[in-house]
């Protein structure tokens, strides 16, 4: 779903996902207003509408940037690097969004901006890691070693996802509990909640699609350009 | 066939260093790469032994390669004996390192910081000697040899291509004359 | 296998030849620990407490350090080439430049260790339990070291690109090797440091295995 040829504008595909991810943003939005404050949080659940999504796309286009980093380390095919490229730099957009979402939520909930808490923490872990794999993008001019030592990083990078969860865990404790749990399968909220919830996730979805193509696509013309 | 290159172009940044370039080698063959200081042939060398990529093009090669660098590359704090040593074992060779050390006029035990670039090429001439490659690439390997070196050179060059190919890259035509069978020109790009 | 001693033993003895490299190393990391000592004295209680987190800080750097100079003395003499163009995998490679850090990194710790305890009061009393912890999460910043070290061999600007692509993957280690250090030195039972324990060996496997089959995709041509 990611992968583009080297069109020298976005084809219809990515026109769909970045065209109904805009349009059903405003009636996400609109959800989110809309569902019925929390029983212990008040009005301020609502950050939760954008934490989540913004979150969910920073781990999955890491996720989708691993693959990809992947692909392009056993087959040397430029375009799976685009692909990672394009992932990497639309998920740390996400999730800088993510982490100020969730900085904004836990002042007036916790009483401070940041708290050395296992997700916040990994996140947080994450976005330098891929901020460093931006600046060794910058480092190199060799174009093949750039993808290489990028790939590499996008590798390496999310294998630590799992390793640094556990270790912040253990390390200390302090978090809502998660909204949908995905190890039981047990989901503790209102339905109205739940569906502005999984409404937004959809939209976060597609427009991640979305950017990632056309930023793919942006990455081949300005090869393109270099090689010329 | 040791070696093929098929229509390989390679380009650093904006600039082409060549292009379209096609040749092949047998065993027993000697190739010599002739052109001015920078028209390519080290990166040629290198693009046949593997550490580079062609831009376009294909590569194929059979059996192991090794490069000799202009100057040659050493570690200035171990012996010529030690080197040999480690270079047989990385490899998985067997040699008499001892018959290539006295047939090469080089004292074993002296650190390679006191070698002279003579010295230094003589030595690395045992070395691809002792390690066997498939296919010697040579980069200018007459230079810094004297009247005895170059004799050396020569004796090499005809016991590589017994069971071998070589490449080399030269500025010098009378010893391309003698020991080529093929010569490639590379003009200045 | 035999290689990868090889070459560990190969480079160990051009660095017992240069020294200087070393003991460089080993004089930052004593001038480091002083200078923390200094800023964070001189009562004991802060100094004490403050131990585990400075030791595993300034390891994490000598790390670098020494990873940085396992590829420097292939890319100073040009001689990277020859090591790439060995028969059969790279993997190797990585291998025994890991092992020949290890075998510096692990008496230049233990002497790192000895130093903490001289200036921050860190007490020595379970020094097995210490040095496993040492070795564990040593081997945890060497196995990422070494690969980012091989992979930045020829860029100019490593040493500042190293430490930072390092440091955001080590997190792990620092704080399990941490945690561990702060449980011996606190005289917490075993049963409770044991997990760290576990964590680290973890990460080293992990990242020893994935870096030794990154290694030959990244480096060769």
């Amino acid at each position: 779903m990611l992968k583009t040829q080297t069109p020298s504008r976005p084809d219809a595909l990515t026109w769909v996902f970045l065209g109904l991810g805009l349009l059903l943003l405003p009636l996400g939005l609109y959800l989110a207003l809309a569902a019925p404050p929390d029983v212990n949080q008040g009005y301020l659940v609502r950050i939760m509408y954008l934490h989540v999504p913004t979150a969910w796309v920073g781990y999955l286009a890491f996720f989708v940037t691993f693959l990809y980093s992947l692909l392009y380390l056993f087959r040397q095919d430029p375009r799976h690097d685009r692909v990672a490229l394009a992932s990497a730099e639309i998920g740390l957009v996400f999730m800088g969004l993510a982490l100020v979402t969730g900085m904004l939520w836990a002042r007036p909930t916790w009483g401070v901006y940041w708290t050395w808490e296992p997700r916040l923490t990994t996140t947080a872990i994450l976005f330098a890691v891929y901020l460093g794999y931006f600046l060794l993008r910058g480092a190199i001019e060799d174009p093949e070693l750039r993808r290489k030592a990028a790939a590499a990083v996008g590798v390496l990078g999310f294998l630590n996802v799992p390793i640094s969860y556990m270790s912040v865990k253990w390390w200390r404790s302090l978090h809502q509990t998660q909204s949908i749990d995905l190890t039981t399968g047990r989901i503790h909220m209102d339905p109205a909640m739940l569906q502005a919830l999984l409404f937004n996730l959809l939209v976060f979805t597609l427009l991640y699609l979305g950017f990632t193509r056309f930023r793919a696509m942006v990455a081949a013309l300005e090869e393109a350009k270099e090689e010329a | 066939m040791l070696l093929r290159l098929e229509a390989v172009s390679k380009r650093f940044g904006q600039d082409w260093v060549f292009r379209d370039l096609s040749l092949s080698l047998k065993r027993g063959e000697v190739v010599a790469l002739l052109g001015p200081n920078g028209s390519g042939k080290t990166t040629l060398l290198r693009l046949m032994a593997g550490l580079l990529k062609p831009t376009r093009g294909r590569v194929v090669r059979q059996g192991r390669a090794l490069f000799l660098p202009n100057p040659p590359a050493f570690h200035r704090r171990l012996t010529a004996r030690e080197h040999l040593l480690f270079d047989l074992g990385f490899h998985g060779v067997a040699g008499d390192w001892e018959a290539a050390l006295t047939r090469f006029a080089l004292p074993p035990d002296l650190p390679l910081a006191a070698f002279s670039s003579g010295m230094k090429k003589r030595l690395a001439l045992a070395r691809l000697l002792l390690l066997r490659p498939d296919l010697w690439l040579l980069d200018e390997p007459e230079t810094a040899l004297d009247q005895e070196g170059r004799k050396l050179l020569l004796e090499v060059l005809e016991e590589a291509r017994r069971d071998a190919g070589v490449v080399l890259a030269t500025h010098d035509r009378a010893l391309a004359e003698a020991v080529a069978d093929r010569a490639v020109g590379l003009g200045a790009a | 296998m035999r290689r990868v001693w090889l070459l560990a033993l190969r480079d160990l003895r051009l660095e017992v030849r240069d020294r200087a490299g070393v003991l460089s190393v080993l004089a930052f990391f004593g001038v480091m620990l002083f200078v923390m000592a200094l800023a964070l004295g001189p009562e004991e209680a802060p100094l004490r407490r403050a131990a585990p987190g400075v030791l595993w800080v300034a390891l994490a750097f000598m790390s670098t350090l020494l990873a940085t100079r396992a590829f420097a003395l292939e890319v100073e003499e040009n001689t990277l080439d020859d090591l790439l163009l060995t028969p059969g995998g790279k993997e190797w490679v990585y291998l025994g430049k890991l092992l020949f850090q290890l075998l510096l990194l692990l008496p230049l710790s233990a002497l790192a260790l000895l130093l903490s305890a001289g200036l921050f009061y860190l007490p020595l009393a379970r020094a097995p339990a210490l040095l496993l912890t040492l070795a564990l999460g040593v081997l945890g910043y060497a196995s990422v070291a070494t690969f980012y070290a091989g992979l930045l061999a020829r860029l100019r600007g490593r040493e500042v690109l190293l430490p930072l692509l390092l440091f955001s993957l080590v997190v792990p280690v620092v704080l399990a090797s941490v945690r561990a250090t702060v449980g011996l030195a606190e005289g917490l039972p075993l049963e409770e440091v044991a997990p760290w324990w576990q964590l680290l060996l973890v990460f080293d496997l992990v990242y020893i295995t994935a870096s030794a089959l990154l290694f030959p995709l990244v480096l060769e041509g």
